[in-house]
């Protein structure tokens, strides 16, 4: 009888565990699996790429090797025009696929069935690369969003598209929601407002299938600055975001919102070196009042990690 | 010296060395994280205070702070308690000291590698799952496998009858934290996306702190209270009610964390009535310990870690009834995403948890150096900058999350909170900053205690002797 | 079974008491399931239950739920009115909705409509945006009624709940009329029986069984083992 507490013990911790997993891991699984993607959730998954976040791919989470996203108003293949422009997702030859083309069950009911049959998704190589939309389509009377594979439906190749969109249709979107993980933007900025009362100061929350696919959501808990879901649907000034950034002081100056102006890199858009400190020494004069306007925030460069982030919050934050 | 023991034979190591090393492990990482902390909060305050690298910026800083006190201090000082709180209530040896300090030493390369990543911004972006997969894996394997094989394995082995409730909670957490972080991690190990990805991180977060932080911090405070005391334990039986009841209902309302996302429904409406019979454990816990301080309440002031353990067991009545009812939707629609919950967090964290735990290490660092704390006067300079600058930080962060959840119901504009909160950022600050200070005091005063403290002769215990010269 | 206060830090059993469970633990078998067991402290139990009312009275769906798209119905008609129509600025046209939909509500004497209604402000442009919608779900194009919908931003969406199964025909569809038809459909409204509340039921009850069991046949923790049984 003796020394058998410890055994009765682990087996009763064993039970009480495993059946409030049950209830709250298994419970809920069938609920988020039918899930059917929106609009918005198969936008963000095809801008985004795989993961967002420590990866094979991208191990110093630095933003490499995720999709580029064009607005494209020709079509790169004939060249005819396109009007409205259309979004595209460039995947280059390597680029991992988004969750939802290879796994399409994530898509959800519909969705699924489309993007394989018409959107033909299941003949995209990741060794040759591809382009993607996300076109209308109507699926027991319903009308879904679905994923079209423009390489195979349209011929559409991954470099047409990129040279036919040019820098200024070029977005990389995939590469600043890295930015925005790795600098921690989501320890103060939430994308997630709240369904009781913060719809009418920040826009609408989020709705079931508005993630599929996407990892990390990233909503974040601790709000110690605006909801930024619905941010580019404010305001969607490129030259406002660009000074916030470098100073958030200069256009708002009770802002707490640390300076960015390190992901700037070494030089501008022109090739000019960017010194900081020199900027902050006259920043400080302006301050000071010996200046009356302050010292010009440098144009970000085209590869530069504020590029992404700006890009990123300008296309998928509306 | 603790690569000398490393590869030293079992028995040849002194008992106690294990605790040792944990416990100068856990203090130091108290100082860092509260420095960290401290730091952080003169960014919010002061956002113009170090500018230019990325190093040094909040975004980068902020989950170095979390973790660094998670991971380092509190979990540490877990590791410290277990290794001579398990073996002294089974009666017995560690089952093996090698494996503990192999432990304390693969948790600290772990940890500070695990950090620096972090701080480089090589994270998996998930709150409390940051680290990135690889090093959680070197955490479950490396630190929490090792440490469970050997508290179970001196349980086993112990030899008394029964195993008394902090044994159980010692236990019973292991394993549980164990399951906790490969069942979080696996969002990122297996690619699980969308709202499961956004549920389990939070799944996750709440298990770490409800399977985990709270529950083995109580169950420090069941071993400390009646050994400093000399009082036994008011019952058994309530210790084991509020064992079993932590893992029922505090296992179960992760979901109150995302009352506002599209989840289902009825997950919310499950975890709300969950969430708050959290108060079955919360009241059989401090029931139990109040009850078992009767006649003995003098100790509250005269002696250094019942004046510790007991704030933290008193601040686990706010704590409870906070986190018992700020989750309800009645409530949460007010509070979420406020500095409320940041004040709640760090009154579990700073408040309740790590009040215990500093006492449980200052008892047993005596115990197994066998020797007298090195300057009580020191040790009570600690023990207040500690709790007034923890009241400063509680009081000044609640205020500035009820002005902000005024705010985000009346629709104020959000720069106008961010003016109104800008008095309650600095006196966050000078808050931590007091924390942080009392630390690097109490590091101090602990190795001096090594080096130069009374030797405390056989059969007294250190504490018993604190007066004496 | 009596309480014994006179030494209440050691245990509240007396001697006799202690004596049997020590015997029991010896010899019991399966964990003491099927032994006399002994009760809890009183006051724990009458704490616990009232801690248990207490879940799931504040948890009822009558507090802090989130407002249905119904509690707009009366801005929707007023504000096609010609009073409404008169006026100049938003700002007026939405004071006088919202006024008078406040004095409808508090004359139907339905408090929770007028705190939802306090509670949930809108603008002019918000009561332009979900219009549409709810004049739609009213003409009875949806199946669902309209308080199973939710206002999220500028639309109005159908709620996560899952409610009373309602069948589309009353007509008998299968054996025994429980084979769901096609057109059948859930509820989007908070049931009495919401499936996480009932799920919570069960739980609890199954908590206070097994804690029952196992807190009841722990020995005090002073006993001292009998090693010459240990092996």
């Amino acid at each position: 009888m003796a020394f058998r507490q410890h055994k009765l013990g682990a087996a009763g911790v064993g039970l009480m565990l495993g059946f409030s997993m049950m209830i709250t891991l298994f419970g809920p699984s069938n609920d988020f699996r039918s899930g059917v993607s929106t609009w918005v959730g198969l936008d963000k998954q095809l801008s985004l790429g795989r993961l967002i976040g420590f990866s094979y791919e991208d191990p110093t989470v630095s933003g490499e090797g995720k999709p580029i996203t064009v607005i494209l108003d020709k079509d790169p293949k004939t060249g005819a025009a396109i009007d409205p422009p259309v979004r595209a997702y460039v995947y280059k030859a390597g680029t991992k696929f988004s969750p939802g083309i290879n796994h399409n069950e994530l898509l959800g009911p519909g969705v699924e069935e489309l993007s394989t049959g018409i959107g033909k998704i299941g003949s995209a190589s990741m060794s040759s690369g591809a382009v993607f939309t996300v076109s209308k389509g109507e699926f027991n009377g319903e009308e879904v969003d679905y994923i079209e594979n423009t390489t195979a439906t349209r011929g559409w190749t991954p470099d047409a598209a990129l040279r036919t969109a040019g820098d200024e249709n070029t977005r990389y979107v995939g590469k600043g929601k890295t930015i925005y993980i790795t600098e921690g933007c989501w320890w103060c900025h939430t994308l997630l407002p709240e369904q009781t009362q913060d719809w009418q100061a920040f826009g609408a929350p989020p709705f079931l299938g508005d993630f599929n696919g996407e990892m990390p959501t990233a909503f974040g808990s601790d709000r110690k600055a605006p909801d930024i879901l619905h941010v580019a649907a404010r305001n969607s000034s490129r030259e406002w975001m660009t000074m916030h950034f470098f100073n958030p002081r200069l256009v708002q100056p009770n802002s707490i919102m640390p300076r960015f102006n390190y992901l700037w890199g070494r030089t501008d858009i022109n090739g000019n070196p960017i010194d900081i400190k020199a900027w902050s020494k006259e920043y400080d004069e302006y301050l000071a009042g010996n200046r009356i306007y302050p010292p010009e925030v440098p144009e970000p460069a085209r590869d530069s990690e504020v590029r992404a982030l700006i890009d990123w919050v300008l296309t998928s934050l509306k | 010296m603790l690569m000398k023991y490393l590869f030293a034979k079992n028995d040849e190591i002194p008992a106690g060395s294990a605790t040792i090393f944990f416990g100068f492990s856990s203090i130091f990482w108290f100082v860092v994280g509260t420095g960290l902390g401290s730091f952080n909060a003169a960014k919010l305050a002061f956002p113009d205070w170090v500018t230019g690298t990325e190093l040094f910026a909040f975004g980068h800083m902020r989950q170095v702070h979390v973790l660094a006190v998670i991971v380092g201090w509190i979990s540490m000082a877990f590791g410290m308690t277990m290794m001579y709180m398990t073996p002294a209530l089974g009666n017995t040896r560690l089952w093996s000291e090698k494996l503990g300090l192999w432990t304390v030493f693969l948790w600290n390369v772990g940890l500070s590698l695990g950090l620096i990543l972090l701080w480089m911004g090589i994270t998996s972006g998930r709150e409390y799952s940051d680290l990135i997969w690889p090093i959680d894996l070197v955490v479950i394997f490396g630190v929490l496998v090792p440490l469970g094989i050997n508290v179970w394995m001196t349980i086993a082995h112990r030899k008394t009858q029964g195993i008394y409730i902090t044994n159980w909670f010692f236990g019973a957490c292991i394993f549980m934290v164990t399951i906790t972080i490969l069942v979080g991690q696996s969002p990122e190990i297996f690619n699980l996306t969308g709202l499961t990805e956004a549920y389990l991180t939070f799944w996750h977060a709440h298990n770490l702190l409800g399977l985990w932080i709270t529950p083995v911090a109580a169950g420090i405070a069941y071993y400390t209270i009646p050994k400093l005391t000399g009082n036994p334990l008011y019952s058994h039986r309530i210790g084991h009610l509020h064992f079993w009841a932590i893992i029922a209902f505090y296992s179960t309302p992760a979901s109150h964390h995302l009352m506002s996302a599209p989840l289902p429904e009825w997950l919310k409406s499950f975890a709300s009535v969950e969430g708050v019979l959290i108060l079955i454990p919360a009241v059989a816990f401090v029931a139990n310990i109040l009850l078992t301080m009767k006649g003995k309440w003098s100790l509250f002031v005269e002696n250094l870690e019942t004046k510790f353990s007991i704030t933290g067991v008193l601040l686990a009545i706010p704590l409870n009834m906070q986190g018992g009812f700020q989750q309800t939707r009645a409530i949460n629609w007010y509070v979420h995403g406020t500095g409320w919950i940041v004040a709640h967090a760090h009154l579990a964290l700073l408040g309740m948890s790590s009040f215990l735990e500093a006492a449980a290490v200052y008892f047993g660092l005596q115990q197994m150096l066998r020797r007298k704390l090195y300057s009580l006067t020191l040790g009570n300079l600690h023990y207040w900058f500690f709790i007034i600058g923890f009241c400063i930080y509680w009081i000044s962060m609640t205020i500035a999350g009820l002005i902000q959840g005024a705010g985000k119901i009346y629709e104020v504009p959000y720069i106008d909170v961010v003016v109104a909160e800008h008095p309650y950022m600095i006196a966050r600050w000078v808050g931590g900053t007091m924390v942080f200070t009392g630390n690097v005091v109490w590091l101090y005063n602990m190795w001096m205690t090594a080096r130069e403290g009374t030797l405390v002769p056989e059969g007294r215990y250190p504490h018993e002797l604190a007066y004496e010269r | 079974m009596g309480f014994k206060m006179d030494q209440p830090l050691y245990s509240l059993s007396d001697e006799q008491e202690q004596d049997e469970i020590l015997k029991m633990w010896e010899s019991e078998k399966h964990g003491g399931l099927w032994e006399g067991n002994n009760r809890l402290p009183m006051p724990m139990v009458i704490l616990m239950a009232l801690i248990i009312l207490t879940a799931f009275m504040i948890t009822m769906p009558i507090w802090g739920q989130r407002p249905t798209a119904a509690i707009y119905q009366d801005h929707i008609k007023l504000m096609e009115s010609p009073e409404v129509q008169r006026l100049a600025t938003p700002e007026e046209k939405m004071k006088y909705v919202a006024d008078t939909a406040m004095q409808m509500a508090k004359s139907k004497g339905d408090s929770r409509l007028v705190g939802d209604l306090e509670r949930h402000p809108l603008t002019w442009d918000d009561l332009l945006n979900i219009a549409p919608g709810i004049k739609e779900v009213q003409s009875g194009k949806s199946k669902y009624a309209i308080d199973n919908y939710t206002v999220l931003g500028d639309r109005i969406v159908l709620a996560n709940f899952e409610g009373n199964f309602v069948k589309s025909s009353p007509a008998f569809n299968g054996p025994g009329g429980m084979k769901s038809g096609a057109d059948d459909y859930r509820e989007r409204k908070q049931p009495w029986w919401d499936r996480g509340y009932s799920i919570d039921v069960f739980y609890v009850s199954y908590f206070c069984l097994v804690v029952a069991f196992i807190v009841k046949r722990l020995p005090h923790f002073s006993r001292k083992p009998n090693m010459a049984k240990a092996k």
